[in-house]
This record gives structure tokens, sequence and C-alpha cells, in this order.
């Protein structure tokens, strides 16, 4: 085992440290709910102009060809500042579905637009559980397909130039891409708790050219699952930043903190709702570790770890994000405190991409089977 | 000892959801079912104070003579267990729990007749000022300070959390009015009238979006002397009547029950993997051991209010009251927000939609992680867990 920062992790560690600096904080955090899409135009060409959106694109497609691990050093920094730009869906869930689903000219094209920041893409995978709602169903036709249906909580997808959408084709899974814009498409979108956005689409007759496709069946949703748990380490990434970050803000409020005379950090019951904190956010970043180590094992050992360092950083959100709250005391739950941003983004990561729930259960399933 | 309740207990109580069904006008009814966060607005409370009050049920803790019901603990305990399962608006506490209660106790004969009946009646609520931005647990070190200036008080200073201030007609105000002495000799208790020149109150926007609770700006208000509550540095005295006088309130143990049956609704109704999640037995599973927990609350909640001897002070049980009844409300707010999965994480803003004709988001949606947020205040205000465990630990333990 390596914790060393190679050259490269270094500067990325030292240019996001560099831009959270600068670029967030509770005005920009309060500020960008009055934005139209979620996303600031100006941060996002700066995180491009850093090469963010290419870390994960192989470099034979004009990427920076990193590993997950450093995407992780990068998203674990954002996380600090509760960058909330759609990097993720972009840069490591769309990039990897285009990465493994396409070849030659049409694979370079689709990753160096990835890379330069020039097309955002969201991925439609949800659908809703609302009785008597059809499935998403593709119908093949000679020169093309069309589709009908809906798609909810599509992340990022307010803000998206293209939409990658898993619907049912002739009974099996199929991904295509689409304009997010094509005709046929309409949108409800919404802001999420932490200022990001999502929507729910619905697709009426949403006619797309054969080269749309990008998989079927097994090969679709291998892919997908591949791609969902390269976007879940990233988030816990962010949850293991922003959880370091909320530690740090909460044992400095305490030590400024006076009551009885003296300041609150001295009292031992604070102290102990502090140190729970640690503990609990050190535990995340060991289960991240473990995950980030099975980023190439075997699809079953690569599921299974990533659900645990979902599940863990899950369960230490909540523990370090109540006891920040609980040390605030009432300015805990104001909005002018940055302990309630981090209170509301964990909380979005750790319900995106499968909740504690979800990923206790997959790996309940496991210890059933066994 | 006997556990069985009585066959007039029954009776009360169909009696009394009867009536508050006849009575609860249906759009209060339908907006305080979807409200977003801990209170009703304040136009429907008076409503339904003055609906309450026309029926004389709007302040049954009240001695006969000064409105109340003249109904044994029990019976009180079955109205207030109704009024939420109805959804009805909470009353206007300070006014009702605290306010009241001082005034008929230890108030002017003059006081008693200008603000209970504006109490009982809704026409006025009440705002309470106790904490201060450098006063939360430490509320004996309260700043806010009235000088006596022939027959008027003039008042200086700031409070914080003030639930509903910018809504409320009179502020129930704790300040110190001699600086010399211990803090708990030299505070008082004074009723400001919030439209007194001076004053200014700044919403404090929320976690949950809400600005319910408020700053509360006190710069040279002029209050006359007839509106200091009793004796002069005798506040604290009032302060520890209301936690002796009211011990059940702070266990919320009829908000927790309505939730309890929001959450199996949400249970029953809401899809996970395209079935009700209850049929999950991993959601059932964490659904039953908070139910457990709830209907043990409630017997503790009926042996505070039946005055059980027993070996430990009451006022160490009713610490227990606040410690389990705040982690409830959060253990259950906090399930609605899971069992709803990602739908948890929307955010609906401020204001109430409309119902929605959106089948991928039912009307049960909303609202609930805005109070899972919000419920964060639970362990934090009425004393912090850290203080209601000390209190225990010194008062039933002796540590």
């Amino acid at each position: 085992m390596n914790f060393h920062l190679t050259e490269m992790q270094q500067m990325i560690v030292d240019s996001a440290r560099r831009f959270v600096a600068a670029e967030t904080g509770i005005d920009q955090w309060r500020d960008r709910r009055q934005s139209e899409n979620g996303v600031d135009q100006k941060l996002w060409q700066a995180m491009t102009e850093l090469g963010w959106l290419g870390l994960a694109v192989p470099d034979d497609a004009g990427g920076l060809g990193g590993s997950m691990e450093d995407v992780a050093l990068l998203m674990m920094e954002l996380g600090k500042g509760l960058v909330t730009e759609p990097l993720v869906s972009t840069g490591i869930l769309a990039a990897h579905i285009l990465d493994k689903t396409l070849e030659g000219e049409t694979r370079s094209t689709w990753l160096g637009r990835v890379a330069t920041g020039e097309a955002r893409i969201a991925l439609a995978y949800e659908d809703p559980t609302a009785v008597g709602l059809a499935l998403l169903t593709a119908q093949a036709l000679p020169d093309g397909y069309v589709l009908n249906g809906p798609k909810i909580m599509v992340h990022d997808a307010p803000s998206a130039d293209y939409v990658i959408i898993l619907a049912q084709l002739d009974g099996a899974p199929a991904l295509f891409i689409a304009d997010a814009r094509a005709v046929g498409i309409s949108a409800n979108c919404y802001p999420l708790i932490d200022g990001s956005r999502a929507a729910d689409l619905r697709f009426s007759n949403v006619a797309l050219p054969m080269d749309a496709l990008l998989a079927t069946g097994q090969k679709a949703q291998d892919i997908l699952e591949e791609s969902l748990d390269r976007a879940r380490l990233a988030i816990v990434s962010q949850a293991v930043g922003a959880m370091d970050a909320t530690v740090g803000i909460t044992t400095d409020y305490s030590k400024e903190r006076q009551q009885f005379g003296q300041p609150i950090s001295k009292f031992q019951a604070i102290q102990h709702l502090a140190t729970d904190m640690f503990t609990a956010a050190y535990q995340a970043r060991s289960a991240l570790y473990a995950g980030l180590c099975a980023v190439q094992a075997p699809p079953e050992q690569r599921r299974r770890a990533t659900s645990v360092a979902k599940l863990i950083a899950g369960l230490s959100s909540q523990t370090v994000s109540r006891n920040g709250i609980q040390i605030h005391g009432g300015y805990g739950i104001t909005d002018e405190y940055a302990v309630s941003h981090y209170y509301r983004r964990l909380l979005v990561l750790e319900k995106q991409y499968g909740g504690n729930d979800e990923h206790v259960g997959l790996l309940a399933q496991a210890e059933m089977q066994s | 000892m006997n556990f069985q309740f009585e066959q007039a207990a029954s009776e009360f109580r169909d009696h009394v959801r009867q009536r508050i069904a006849e009575i609860l006008p249906q759009d209060i009814k339908d907006r305080n079912c979807r409200i977003l966060g801990m209170s009703c607005n304040g136009e429907d409370q008076r409503r339904w104070l003055a609906a309450m009050d026309a029926e004389g049920w709007s302040v049954p803790a009240w001695p006969v003579q000064y409105g109340g019901t003249g109904w044994t603990a029990m019976q009180r305990f079955i109205f207030e267990d109704e009024m939420y399962a109805a959804d009805a608006p909470e009353f206007n506490w300070i006014g009702s729990h605290m306010v009241g209660p001082v005034l008929y106790t230890f108030g002017s004969e003059a006081q008693r007749e200008r603000f209970l009946p504006p109490i009982r009646d809704g026409r006025e609520l009440w705002a309470q000022g106790f904490s201060e931005p450098g006063a939360g647990s430490d509320l004996a070190s309260l700043r806010t300070h009235a000088r006596l200036e022939g027959d008027t008080y003039v008042v200086n200073g700031s409070k914080i959390w003030t639930s509903g201030g910018h809504e409320a007609d009179w502020l129930f105000c704790l300040v110190k009015t001699d600086t010399t002495g211990k803090a708990q000799q030299s505070v008082s208790c004074l009723l400001i009238d919030l439209r007194s020149p001076g004053i200014t109150i700044r919403p404090i926007r929320q976690i949950n979006n809400e600005a319910h609770v408020c700053e509360v700006f006190l710069d040279n208000v002029v209050v006359p002397v007839e509106n200091l509550v009793g004796q002069e540095g005798a506040g604290w005295t009032y302060a520890k009547f209301l936690l002796e006088h009211e011990r059940t309130t702070s266990s919320f143990i009829f908000w927790i029950k309505r939730e309890l049956a929001r959450t199996r609704e949400l249970g029953r109704t809401f899809l996970r993997n395209g079935r009700p999640a209850i049929e999950n037995s991993y959601w059932a599973g964490r659904v039953a051991f908070i139910a457990a927990q709830v209907e043990a609350h409630e017997w503790s909640v009926l042996r505070v209010l039946s005055e059980e001897a027993n070996d430990y002070p009451l006022s160490a049980c009713a610490s227990v009251l606040k410690l389990v009844g705040s982690d409830l409300q959060q253990q259950i707010t906090n399930i609605q927000v899971d069992l709803l999965g990602d739908h948890a994480l929307r955010d609906y803003g401020e204001d109430q939609h409309p119902p929605s004709t959106d089948p991928i988001w039912p009307d049960i949606v909303q609202g609930r992680t805005s109070r899972a947020l919000m419920a964060c205040a639970t362990t934090i205000y009425g004393g912090s867990q850290q203080i209601q465990k000390n209190l225990i630990a010194k008062f039933a333990l002796g540590l």
C-alpha cells in the first residue's frame, strides 16, 4: 500500500485546493440557488481549463488518463468546497459509458467533447415506481429508434446538452445517447436541497438515428453498472472531503463559542460528539480506499467493495453531519452557518446512486446467498 | 396500581374526536397536513384558537375561572392526542403554556384581565424572548437589560431563536433589571408589545428554507412598568415555575404519534421497486423498532402526568421525556426521508405547493425532508441533549 502522492496527484490536489479557496464558500453556495440551471458557467470553464473534465478520459481520446485514485483525490478536495457542478455525471459516469461502448473516431470525438467541457451529459436510468406508469421503451425502426416513456430523477439534466438513456429494447436493457433538447423530450426540472438540479424526463415519440444506440443486453447492463460504481466512488470521495471539512469547522466553532464562562470545547460531552465525528470520517475514508482498490477487480468483488464504501460513507455522513449541527447549537440550523450546507450536501450524496438502504440490501442479499 | 383506562375515558375520546372533526375547517386541516416546517401560519392558528375558544376548549389546562375546562390530566392528554391526530394547528404554546400560567399565578389582576382573554381566543399571539446570541444553554448569562425610568422600563439588547416573532403581537421577555447581584436574582419578566418603537424583528433563514425563528433587536424600547410580571428580580423563579408546571409538553408525544401514523401511511403508499415500501422487511423492521419506542414513550409521559411516586424527582423524569422525545422526533422524520429514497432530495422551497397531480410526486412527499431538516433542532432547543443528560445525572443519580 502506498499513500504517497505522485507529482500529478499533488498538482491535482493543490489546484483543487486553490480553486476551492478562491471560488467556493457560503455566498457561492447560496447564490447558486438563484442560477438558472445549477451550473456557474465561469466555474465550469475554470474546471475544464484545469483539465478536470478530462481527468478520467483515456489519454488516447484527449484526456489525462487518470486513475480512480486521481479522481478520488480531486473529488475529496471539491467535496470540502461543496462543489455541485456536474463533474461526476459528465466526466466520470458518461465518460466511462462512452469509453466502453464506442470505438474509433466516434469514441474519440465524444470523449474529446467531454474533456473540453463542451458537452455536458446526464444519465437517465431511474424508472418511476408509481403505479400505472409504463417503463421507457425503445422501438426499432428501419432507420433508427423511437423512444416512449418516463425517466425520473435525472441528476444534472437541466444543464445537460446530451442525455444517456437506459431503455427497454425488445425486452432487454439498452443504452442510447440523445440530444437533451431533441423533439419529444419534455422535462420537469427541480432543484435539490444542495442547490444542484435534477429533472423528470418524458419521451414522446423521440426519434433517434441508428448510431444513437450505444449498447444492448448484458453488455449494456455491465457497462452501466461499472460506470455507476465509478460515479459512486467519486461521490463517496466528495462525501469524505465534506465530512473532513465538517469536522474542521465544527471543532473550530466549539473553540470559539463560549458558554458557562468557557469555550464549549472544554466540555467532555462536546469533545465526545466531535471525536465520534472524527472516527466516522476516518472509517469512511478507509472504506473509500477499499473501494478504490477494487475498481479493476472482477465485477462481483468491485460491486461489493463499492457498496461497502457507499454504505459506510453514508452512515458516517449521518454521524458527522448530525453531530456537527448539534455542536453548533441553534446556529447549526441556520442557513447563515456553513454546517447546515454540509448537512444537506451529505444527505444528497448519501442518497444519490443508491442510498444506505439500497446498498445494505445488496450486501444482505449476498449474505443470504452465501 | 391500576393500568386500565376507564370506559369514561374512551367515551370522552370519541366525544372530542367527533367535535374536533365538526369544528376544524377543512382548509386549515389541508394546509396543516402538508405543513413544511414545524409551525402552522399565524392566521390559521388564530382562526383555530377562535373556534376552540367558542367551544371553551382553547386553554384546557387553565383554572376554570380563567377559561379552563376543568378536565383531568388524562382528559387533557386525550384531547391533545386527538387534536394532533386530526392535523389541527398547534395552540400558541407560548401564550397558553407560559404567559397564561405565569400571569394567573404571579401576575396582577390588571394583567390577567388585559392579557388572558386575547390568549384564549387567539386575538393575540405570543413569542418568547429568552435566548440571546451569547446566552443559549447558559441562559443565566443573558444581557438584555431594562433600566427603570420613572414609570417605564427602557429595554436594550437582543433575543434570538424567537419562533414566530414576525407573526406575534407580544413578547414574553426575560431581562436583567439588576447588574449587581447574582444572575438568578437579577432577572425580571417583562411583557413587551412587539409593535413598540425600537423593535426590529429579523426572520432567520433556516436549514429548510423557512424563516420562522427570529432575532429581535430592542433599541431603547419603552415598556410601561405595569408590564413587569410580579416582582423585579423574580424572573428566574417564574422560569423555574414553568419547568415544574409543564413537564410533558417537551415530550412531543402527540406530534410523534401523528408522525408515526404518517410514516406508516408512507410505507403503505410509497412504492420502492414496484411494491409498497413496508413490504420490505428492512423498512418494516425499522418502523417496528421505532413504534415500540413510541409506545414506551407514551407510557413515560403518562407516568409523569400522573405524578407517579418514585425515588426520582419529577424534574429528572421530565428530562427523560425531553431526551427521548426529541430523539424520536428525529428517528421518525429521518426514516420518512429514507423511505422516500432519492425522492427525498427534492427542494420544494419555502411555500406549500398546490395538491399534486403528478403520480411521480404524490402529496405526501412534500414536507417530509423539510421537517426532517428542521427536526435537527429538537435535540437543541428547550434544553439540549447534553443539558438534559446533565440534569438527569445530577437530580436522578446524584452524580
